[in-house]
């Protein structure tokens, strides 16, 4: 080792000042075992330093001194210990067996054990710190999962509810506009309802004699020669009859197909046979299922188309 | 200390571990005053530097049989012992917060004049060494020897390399062995 080297580093005035980590201090003592000259260096920097504190000196309070004292001289009764500061006190029943008693708490001093000492203990502290501050966050990192994981439960509760929301509402509009495709394609096909579609001339016919009192409507598109018919008031026919719509065109009857009676249709419109032309209709009793020629004297009643 | 001792650093030790009392009230009639003024320049506060004092010494008093003269002389032992308490004490008061942000931010007051108040003793000496230290030594000496701060800590808050920070110790020392001579 280049010792004037070791010594002009400023390694040794770090040292005597107290300013070293403790491997570094370890070194220097190792150095000043091995070499005078540091020795040398250490113990003038050292003396420097007693001259340079001495430059602070200040009489100490009057009353330290007594109470030290008697500290001393009581020193291993109950009242000596007592009036030490708590951190000197010694832990009860401590040994007494003269000059060289040792202390478990009195820490271990050497002179230049003396940084290691305050850096130990130093470091203990940060250590409790440092735990106590991992106690700290690691309550709250679980408070806080805690937290969040309620947070994201709910969130997650209610982006299932939104979906859910969602699905309904698409669904509802799928199924309208189904429904209203439907529409479209039932008024494309057949007219939708029509009763009121304005189309549609309506032709009521009522009854006479055995027929009197009874009505029958029957609604004719000539644009799209649907015809439709409603038995009003229509009394069921035998059995083995049924009764059959008959479109009057020029003088003639043309079947418009069989159709139901009875209260229980009262109410329906039944779609019947489309007609090009007419001009009135009849209404026959015929045999179940009608018959491709109209029995002339079962026409039970008929109309003229209103013009 | 020289002129008024009148006894040996090894009549001292020899005394203590033999529970002079005598002995004992000598070292603290002639070293109190040192390791006092030490404590106050540390903690900063004439009572919590009365408690580090008292401390030292019953410390001196219990373990005087650790003393090793192969590793400096018995002054220097207690100077050791002085700052150590009294960098412990400032660090748990720090702690406790009854003292906040002293460190760094005071460093810059330290030589304010209200402080050479309490340096009656020998506060000519003092006041022209300290006049004559420039300002960034003073800063490094009592960063490191009266607040307690590892070379990394001074390098940080000085913002100087790590490597700086030895060399400016040094060469603040030297200067200080020079004005300590002319004195």
């Amino acid at each position: 080792m280049d010792v004037q080297r070791y010594i002009s580093s400023g390694i040794l005035e770090s040292y005597v000042f107290g300013m070293l980590p403790e491997t570094e201090q370890g070194e220097v003592e190792t150095a000043v075992l091995q070499y005078p000259d540091v020795k040398a260096a250490v113990s003038s920097l050292q003396l420097d330093k007693e001259r340079f504190v001495q430059l602070y000196a200040i009489a100490p309070p009057a009353g330290i001194k007594e109470r030290l004292m008697e500290a001393i001289r009581l020193e291993n009764t109950p009242e000596g210990n007592n009036l030490l500061p708590d951190e000197l006190r010694a832990p009860a029943a401590a040994p007494a067996n003269g000059k060289y008693h040792r202390r478990e708490k009195a820490p271990k001093e050497t002179p230049v054990k003396q940084l290691p000492v305050t850096k130990t203990s130093s470091n203990d502290r940060l250590w409790k710190y440092l735990t106590a501050a991992i106690v700290v966050l690691l309550i709250g990192s679980v408070v806080m999962n805690f937290f969040f994981f309620q947070k994201s439960t709910d969130y997650k509760s209610r982006y299932k509810s939104l979906i859910a929301t969602k699905e309904k509402l698409e669904a509802d509009k799928a199924q309208q506009s189904q429904a209203s495709l439907k529409k479209t394609d039932s008024s494309a096909l057949a007219e939708v309802d029509p009763l009121s579609n304005p189309d549609f001339k309506w032709t009521k016919i009522t009854g006479g004699g055995a027929y009197a009192g009874n009505e029958v409507s029957v609604g004719w598109n000539a644009r799209t020669q649907g015809v439709y018919l409603q038995a009003t008031l229509m009394p069921v026919p035998p059995a083995g009859k049924q009764y059959q719509l008959w479109a009057i065109v020029n003088k003639k009857l043309v079947d418009a197909g069989v159709f139901e009676t009875g209260a229980a249709v009262s109410q329906q419109l039944q779609q019947m046979k489309a007609m090009t032309v007419a001009q009135g209709f009849a209404i026959t009793l015929e045999k179940k299922g009608g018959s491709p020629d109209p029995s002339m004297d079962q026409v039970c009643m008929s109309a003229k188309i209103a013009r | 200390m020289g002129a008024t001792l009148t006894y040996t650093e090894v009549e001292l030790i020899s005394g203590l571990l033999a529970r002079d009392e005598k002995i004992f009230t000598y070292l603290y009639d002639h070293y109190s005053p040192a390791l006092y003024g030490v404590a106050l320049k540390v903690v900063g506060e004439e009572a919590a530097a009365g408690d580090v004092l008292q401390e030292v010494f019953v410390k001196i008093w219990r373990n005087i049989d650790r003393y090793d003269a192969s590793k400096g002389r018995l002054f220097t032992w207690m100077l050791n012992i002085t700052r150590n308490t009294a960098i412990d004490s400032l660090r748990s008061k720090n702690h406790k917060l009854e003292q906040r942000v002293q460190d760094v931010n005071s460093v810059a007051l330290m030589y304010e004049p209200q402080l050479a108040v309490h340096l009656s003793v020998d506060h000519l000496g003092l006041t022209k060494v300290i006049e004559k230290l420039q300002k960034d030594q003073r800063i490094i000496i009592d960063m490191a020897y009266f607040k307690g701060h590892t070379q990394e800590e001074i390098a940080r808050s000085l913002e100087i390399p790590l490597g700086t920070v030895k060399t400016r110790m040094r060469n603040a020392i030297i200067q200080l062995r020079t004005l300590l001579k002319q004195l």
